[in-house]
């Protein structure tokens, strides 16, 4: 029995001591990366556009977030698509509220304020040139 | 020539992001992390059926929904020089610390070293999931 336990407990030891490795391992791969590349708190309490992966759109006022890019959005308004073609957005809305937006899930993030549809750049270009 | 050090190279170089919706976006690269997240400055987003033009002054862009990235030619040119340079460097440092590298070394040149050579990045992968397979049996 005791035995056994001291076994463990050697087990235990031998498992730290491998995991604080294993980490160490780790930071070395990653480097200095580890913080986001986008810092939010910039955009804290300002409307922003949020493209999802499956391709819905939202906008709304970022209040919250985590490291993870989970956001948090208040008065939320979903840019509805085109039933026929999904790649086509309409100019309807509908309200969500309050939403928790996953990380994960997210395709892009971007500010509002600025935003703006244009014509065609690249064919002006080409006529310029 | 490794892929993420090559768009690590393009910061502030204009690029072209497809992603994998079809979308392309035009724009200045800020910012890049190692799962090829990315953030544009003074973006111009295409739709998808190249009919909707949005001039965008910022976006962050998940990594996993990239298709394809375009460059600018003469990054690679670039990113060799950086390269010879860091090489350089490494050699020196090497030298002075009697043959062994990265001892003591701040993060941000263990991680330039890092990315010199691709050989050891992988065989570390292998260690690391080793540690894993091992801890992985002491649990059972």
């Amino acid at each position: 029995m005791e035995s056994k336990e001291t076994a463990r407990d050697g087990n235990q030891n031998n498992r730290d001591h491998k995991d604080q490795r294993r980490r160490n391992n780790g930071t070395k791969q990653e480097g200095p990366k580890r913080e986001a590349i986008l810092d939010l708190n910039k955009y804290k309490d300002t409307q922003i556009k949020v493209e999802f992966i499956g391709g819905r759109q939202i906008v709304g006022v970022l209040k919250g977030f985590d490291q993870l890019m989970n956001l948090v959005l208040e008065s939320v308004e979903e840019t509805l698509r085109d039933p026929e073609d999904p790649n086509v957005l309409t100019k309807d809305t509908r309200s969500l509220g309050r939403v928790v937006v996953r990380g994960p899930s997210l395709l892009t993030i971007s500010p509002l304020d600025g935003s703006e549809v244009i014509d065609n750049p690249f064919v002006a270009a080409e006529v310029q040139a | 020539m490794l892929p993420l050090y090559l768009l690590n190279s393009a910061k502030s170089q204009p690029i072209l992001v497809e992603l994998k919706n079809g979308e392309t976006l035009n724009g200045l690269l800020t910012n890049c992390d190692s799962w090829m997240n990315l953030t544009l400055s003074e973006v111009i987003q295409t739709s998808p059926n190249a009919e909707v033009f949005t001039k965008i002054p910022e976006i962050y862009i998940r990594g996993s929904h990239i298709k394809y990235l375009r460059l600018p030619e003469q990054t690679m040119d670039y990113a060799k020089e950086q390269n010879m340079i860091n090489m350089e460097q490494r050699n020196k440092n090497q030298n002075r610390r009697g043959g062994r590298p990265n001892n003591n070394s701040g993060n941000f040149n263990r991680r330039r070293n890092d990315n010199n050579r691709g050989g050891n990045y992988n065989n570390r992968r292998g260690n690391s999931s080793n540690y894993h397979q091992s801890h992985g049996a002491g649990d059972s």
